[in-house]
C-alpha cells in the first residue's frame, strides 16, 4: 500500500528530498546481503510504497510539494532531477511568489484557506495514483512560520477529506536555542492542532540529530543537509520493507498501518521518537563488526535512559523493581530518570535478525501498569541490510522521551503569553487568546498524562 | 421441552430402510456431519460419539458458522459455550446442563438437542445458505446482522483500567478504518476486472466475467477445483431435498430417544442453572443502571405532568359542538401524522421490495438499464439516509452524554472539567 508525502515549507521539503533519496539508494543498493531474488521483493515493496512508475521508467516520487516562495522547491526538484535515478512529478508542486514571515496564525488563517484548493487538488491527484492509498507523510517543521501554520491547517484537511486513510506528521523540533523569537508560540499551536488532527507525531530533534552528526559522524561544519541526511536514514530504518510475520517471507503491505496499531492507538498518546543503532560515517562501515546482543543491549539502555545517541548512555538507570515506583518518576526536572514505555517497535535488518534475542524488551517494569509487554511490544525483521550496515537496529517508541522538552516549550511559551508580548502577531489574523488558551490546556494535560504512566 | 409429536396420516410406508436412508441424508446434508453410526450410538447414550456431536453443535450455533474459531478453543471451552448459545437460544433441558464439559458423554442429549434445533426452524437452510460456492463477486449484505449473543471469547477478569479500553477501542478504530481503506481498493481492483472481462460472458445479461470466473478460466487447475466444490454442493442439496422427503421417519425416531431417557429428576433447585454468572462488581453496576432508568422515567412524568394539564385546560375550554370536535379531530390527525413520521425516522424504511442477502455485482454499460436487480444508486441512496438517521441518533446520544457530564462536574464544586481532545 503507497504513502503519500507532503512537503511543506523549507524544512519539509529539503528533508523531503533527503528521505527519497536515501529510501531509493537503499533500495537499490548492491550490498543486500541477501540473495537476488530477496532483493528485488524488497525493491519492489519499497517501489510501490514511495514512487510510482511512468513511461520511460524514471519512478517518481509519491509526493506534493508545498512552500510559500519558489527557491528551495526548485532546488529540491533539481536536486532530484539531476541523479537521474529518480525524480518528482513536474506538476506535483505548488508555491507563491512571496513568503509569509515566520507568522503562523498568517500560515493558518491567510495562507491556508487561500490555497486549500489547489493544494487539496494536488494531493487528490496524487491518491488518485495509487492502486490503494495507506495514509500520508506530513514533513513539516513545528516552529518556522508557512511549514508550521500551513501545515496544521492542510493535515486538518486531509482529516475531513480523507477521513479513513492514516496521518503521520513527522515534525523538526527546534534547537532549544533557535533564533525565531516567536518559536514557542508556533510549537504549541502547531502541536495542539496536530493532536486533533493527526494520527501519530513522529518527532525529530534538531539538537539530537546536530550531535549525531557531530559526535558519531565525525562532522566539523554540520550543515542542514547533513542533518537531514542523518534524518532521512532514520526514517528509512523504519519504513524500509520488513516482513508481515514472524517466519514469514512475505513483505509487509501496510507498515504505516501496522506501526500505528502497535504504538499510538490511544488518543492521549500520539508521541513518537526514533532511535537507531549503529550510525557512522560511511567510510568506516567496512570496519566494524556488530553483535545483535551488543546493539540490543546498548538499544534498551538508550530507551531506559532516554538516550539520543549510542555514545554517552547513562548506564546506572535501571528499571524500577517491581511494586515500587520508578526513580523520578512524580517530577519532569529530576534527573535521572527512568523512561517509562507505554508501546514499543524494534525493527531489526541484516544478518541473521531472526535469530536476535529481544527478551530485554519485553520486560513488564519497562511498560506502564494498563499494557502487558505482549500488547505493548512488537518487533519487526528484514535479513536485507539497510545501507549496506551488516546489522542495524531501529527503536519506534511511544514513550516519555518527549516529556521533558514538550515541558520546556510550554513553560517559555506560557512565560511570554503571561505578558502578552507579541500576541498581537497572532490576533491580527484570527489566533486569538483562547486559542493559546485551549492550546496549553491540551498540552498541559498530555504533559501530565504521560508523567503519570 | 415439549415433544414434537408427528401424526402418521394414514402413511404405512415407514419400513425398515426408511430411518437409515433418512438418517444418511441428514448427515450428508450438515456440514461438518457426523457418520450416521454417530446417530446411532447416540440414541444409546455411547461416550464414543459425544465429541463429533459436541463439534457439531458448535459448528451449527456459531454466528457466521465460525470455522477458524473453534481451532482456539479447547473442548471445555467449546462446550461451556454450546451449553450457554443453547440455553440462550431458550434451550431448557437440565440433563444437558448438568453434562461434563470434558466431551466424554452425553451423546443422547446432545443428539436431542440438535434435533431441536432443526425442529425450530430452518437450520438446514440457513447452513446451506451459509455454505454456498458464490460464483459472482458479492455486494456485502446490507443489513447489520448483530451477533444475539457475544462469540466464543474472553470473560474479564475484574476491574480494567479505562486507559486500556480507550488503547483497545483506539485500536479497533485503526483497523476499522484500514478495513474501509482495503474495501476501496478491492472495489477499485473489482471495477478494473470487469471493465476488462466485458463481453467474455456466455450470459448476455451479466455480460462480464467475476473472479472466481475469470479465476477458473485463467487456470484449468481453479476450474476443476471449482467444479468439484460446485460437485459437493449438489450433492448435499440432494441430500437436503431426500431428508425433507422422509424426515418423519426420523422424528419417530427421535420421540423413542426421548423414551429411553431417564425420568426427569424433579428437584432442579439443588441443581445450579446454566445462567450466566453476574460477577458481584456488575451486579453494582446493575442497580445503578436501574436506578438511573428510573430517575429518567421520574424525569419524563414530571415534565409531561404540566404540559398534559396545560393542555386539557386549553382544550377544555373549547367545549363541546361541532367546532370543538372538529378541532379535536384536526388535532387528532395531525397527532397520528407526526407519529407516522416519527416511526418512520426511527425504522429503517425497508424501501422498495429489497431483497435481503448478499447480491451480485454487474457492471453495465451506460444506456442498457437493467430490469432486474437492485441500481446501485439507489442501494447508495439508501444507505445514506441510513447514515443520515444514525448520525443524527449518535449527535443526540452524545449530546445527552455531554449534558450528564457536565451536570456530574457542576455537582463537585472543585472540579474543573476539561475536556478531551477532538472535534
Amino acid at each position: 500500500m503507497s504513502i503519500v508525502t507532503v512537503q511543506l515549507g523549507q524544512c519539509g521539503n529539503q528533508i523531503g528530498f533527503e528521505v527519497f533519496d536515501a529510501l531509493f539508494s537503499d533500495s537499490h543498493c548492491s550490498q543486500g546481503f541477501c540473495s537476488k531474488k530477496e532483493n528485488e521483493a524488497y525493491q519492489a515493496s519499497c517501489k510501490e510504497r514511495f514512487f510510482s512508475e511512468e513511461e520511460n521508467g524514471v519512478p517518481i516520487a509519491r509526493a506534493v510539494l508545498v512552500d510559500m516562495e519558489p527557491k528551495v522547491i526548485n532546488q529540491t526538484l533539481s536536486k532530484a532531477a539531476q541523479s537521474g535515478r529518480w525524480k518528482y512529478g513536474q506538476h506535483s508542486c505548488f508555491c507563491q511568489k512571496q513568503g509569509s514571515g515566520n507568522n503562523w496564525a498568517y500560515g493558518y488563517s491567510v495562507h491556508g484557506p487561500r490555497h486549500q484548493e489547489s493544494i487539496m487538488n494536488l494531493i487528490q491527484k496524487e491518491v488518485e495514483k495509487c492502486d490503494s492509498l495507506s495514509g500520508f507523510f506530513i514533513i513539516m517543521s513545528m516552529a518556522g512560520g508557512t511549514g508550521s501554520g500551513l501545515g496544521a491547517f492542510i493535515t486538518q484537511n486531509l482529516q475531513d477529506e480523507f477521513s479513513n486513510s492514516l496521518r503521520m506528521n513527522q515534525i523538526i523540533w527546534p534547537y532549544g536555542t533557535g533564533e525565531v523569537i516567536v518559536q514557542n508560540y508556533n510549537s504549541i499551536l502547531t502541536l495542539s492542532h496536530l493532536y486533533r488532527s493527526s494520527d501519530a507525531l513522529l518527532v525529530h530533534e534538531n539538537d539530537a540529530v546536530h550531535k549525531i552528526c557531530a559526535k558519531l559522524m565525525n562532522i566539523k561544519q554540520i550543515s542542514f543537509s547533513d542533518i537531514n541526511q542523518v534524518l532521512a536514514h532514520q526514517l528509512g530504518s523504519v519504513f524500509q520493507p520488513t516482513y508481515s510475520a514472524e517466519g514469514s517471507s512475505h513483505y509487509r503491505r501496510n507498515p504505516l498501518g501496522d506501526l500505528m496499531e502497535n504504538l499510538v492507538p490511544h488518543p492521549e498518546f500520539k508521541m513518537l521518537g526514533i532511535r537507531n543503532i549503529p550510525q557512522m560515517p560511511e567510510n568506516s562501515l567496512a570496519y566494524s563488526a556488530f553483535t545483535w546482543a551488543g546493539l540490543l543491549k546498548h538499544l534498551r539502555q538508550m530507551l531506559i535512559s532516554n538516550a539520543k545517541m549510542e555514545e554517552g548512555i547513562n548506564w546506572q538507570v535501571r528499571p524500577p523493581l517491581s511494586g515500587l515506583p520508578p526513580l523520578g518518576r512524580a517530577s519532569v526536572g529530576a534527573e535521572p530518570h527512568f523512561n517509562t514505555s507505554i508501546a514499543n517497535l524494534v525493527i531489526l535488518r541484516g544478518k541473521e535478525a531472526h535469530s536476535a534475542d529481544l527478551e530485554g524488551f519485553k520486560e513488564p517494569a519497562l511498560y506502564t501498569s494498563w499494557l502487558k509487554p505482549v500488547d505493548a511490544f512488537s518487533v519487526w525483521r528484514t535479513q536485507r541490510a539497510f545501507r549496506r550496515y551488516e546489522k542495524s537496529a531501529a527503536l519506534v517508541s511511544n514513550s516519555q522521551f518527549l516529556v521533558k522538552p514538550l515541558d520546556t516549550i510550554v513553560g517559555r511559551a506560557w512565560n511570554m503569553f503571561a505578558s502578552k508580548a507579541y500576541i498581537h502577531q497572532y490576533t491580527k489574523f484570527g489566533v486569538e487568546e483562547e486559542d493559546f488558551l485551549d492550546s496549553f490546556t491540551l498540552l498541559e494535560q498530555i504533559v501530565a498524562s504521560y508523567c503519570n504512566l | 421441552m415439549g415433544r414434537r409429536r408427528r401424526r402418521l396420516a394414514g402413511a404405512a410406508g415407514v419400513g425398515a430402510g426408511a430411518l437409515p436412508e433418512a438418517i444418511a441424508a441428514l448427515s450428508q446434508s450438515l456440514p461438518a456431519g457426523p457418520s450416521p453410526e454417530v446417530f446411532r450410538r447416540a440414541k444409546f447414550d455411547r461416550p464414543e460419539a459425544a465429541s463429533a456431536l459436541w463439534r457439531l453443535l458448535f459448528h451449527v450455533l456459531s454466528p457466521l458458522g465460525a470455522v477458524g474459531a473453534s481451532a482456539s478453543l479447547g473442548p471445555e471451552a467449546r462446550a461451556r459455550w454450546v451449553k450457554s448459545a443453547l440455553s440462550s437460544q431458550g434451550y431448557q433441558r437440565p440433563a444437558l446442563a448438568r453434562l461434563p464439559e470434558d466431551g466424554s458423554q452425553g451423546s443422547r442429549e446432545l443428539l436431542l438437542a440438535l434435533s431441536w434445533l432443526l425442529a425450530r426452524g430452518p437450520l438446514l437452510e440457513r447452513l446451506l445458505a451459509q455454505t454456498r460456492v458464490r460464483l459472482g463477486d458479492e455486494v456485502p449484505a446490507l443489513e447489520c446482522e448483530s451477533l444475539a449473543w457475544p462469540g466464543p471469547g474472553v470473560e474479564a477478569e475484574g476491574p480494567v483500567d479505562v486507559r486500556r479500553v480507550q488503547w483497545l477501542l483506539g485500536k479497533l478504530r485503526l483497523r476499522w478504518r484500514g478495513l474501509a481503506s482495503g474495501q476501496r481498493e478491492h472495489s477499485a481492483l473489482l471495477s478494473k476486472i470487469h471493465r476488462y472481462t466485458y463481453g467474455c460472458h456466455g450470459n448476455h445479461s451479466l455480460g462480464h466475467l467475476s473472479v472466481t470466473e475469470t479465476e477458473a478460466l485463467r487456470d484449468p487447475e481453479n476450474g476443476r477445483q471449482l467444479l468439484q466444490a460446485l460437485e459437493r454442493e449438489n450433492a448435499r442439496l440432494e441430500a437436503a431435498v431426500r431428508w425433507r422427503a422422509c424426515e418423519l421417519v426420523y422424528w419417530q425416531w427421535m420421540d423413542t430417544v426421548l423414551g429411553a431417557c431417564p425420568p426427569e429428576v424433579p428437584a432442579a433447585a439443588s441443581q445450579p442453572t446454566s445462567l450466566p454468572r453476574i460477577p458481584e462488581h456488575r451486579a453494582g453496576e446493575l442497580e445503578l443502571v436501574a436506578r438511573e432508568l428510573q430517575g429518567l422515567q421520574e424525569a419524563l412524568r414530571e415534565a409531561a405532568e404540566p404540559r398534559r394539564a396545560a393542555w386539557e385546560a386549553r382544550v377544555g375550554g373549547q367545549g363541546q359542538g361541532p367546532r370543538g370536535s372538529f378541532s379535536r379531530r384536526a388535532v387528532q390527525e395531525a397527532v397520528q401524522q407526526q407519529l407516522a413520521a416519527l416511526q418512520r425516522s426511527w425504522e429503517q424504511d425497508p424501501g422498495p421490495a429489497r431483497p435481503l442477502g448478499p447480491h451480485r455485482l454487474v457492471r453495465s454499460r451506460d444506456g442498457t438499464a437493467a430490469g432486474q436487480g437492485l441500481q446501485a444508486a439507489e442501494v447508495i441512496g439508501m444507505l445514506r439516509s441510513q447514515e443520515a438517521c444514525l448520525e443524527a441518533v449518535l449527535h443526540q446520544l452524545q449530546g445527552q452524554c455531554r449534558q450528564e457530564l457536565a451536570r456530574l462536574a457542576g455537582a463537585l464544586p472543585a472540579l474543573v472539567w476539561i475536556p478531551p481532545p477532538g472535534r
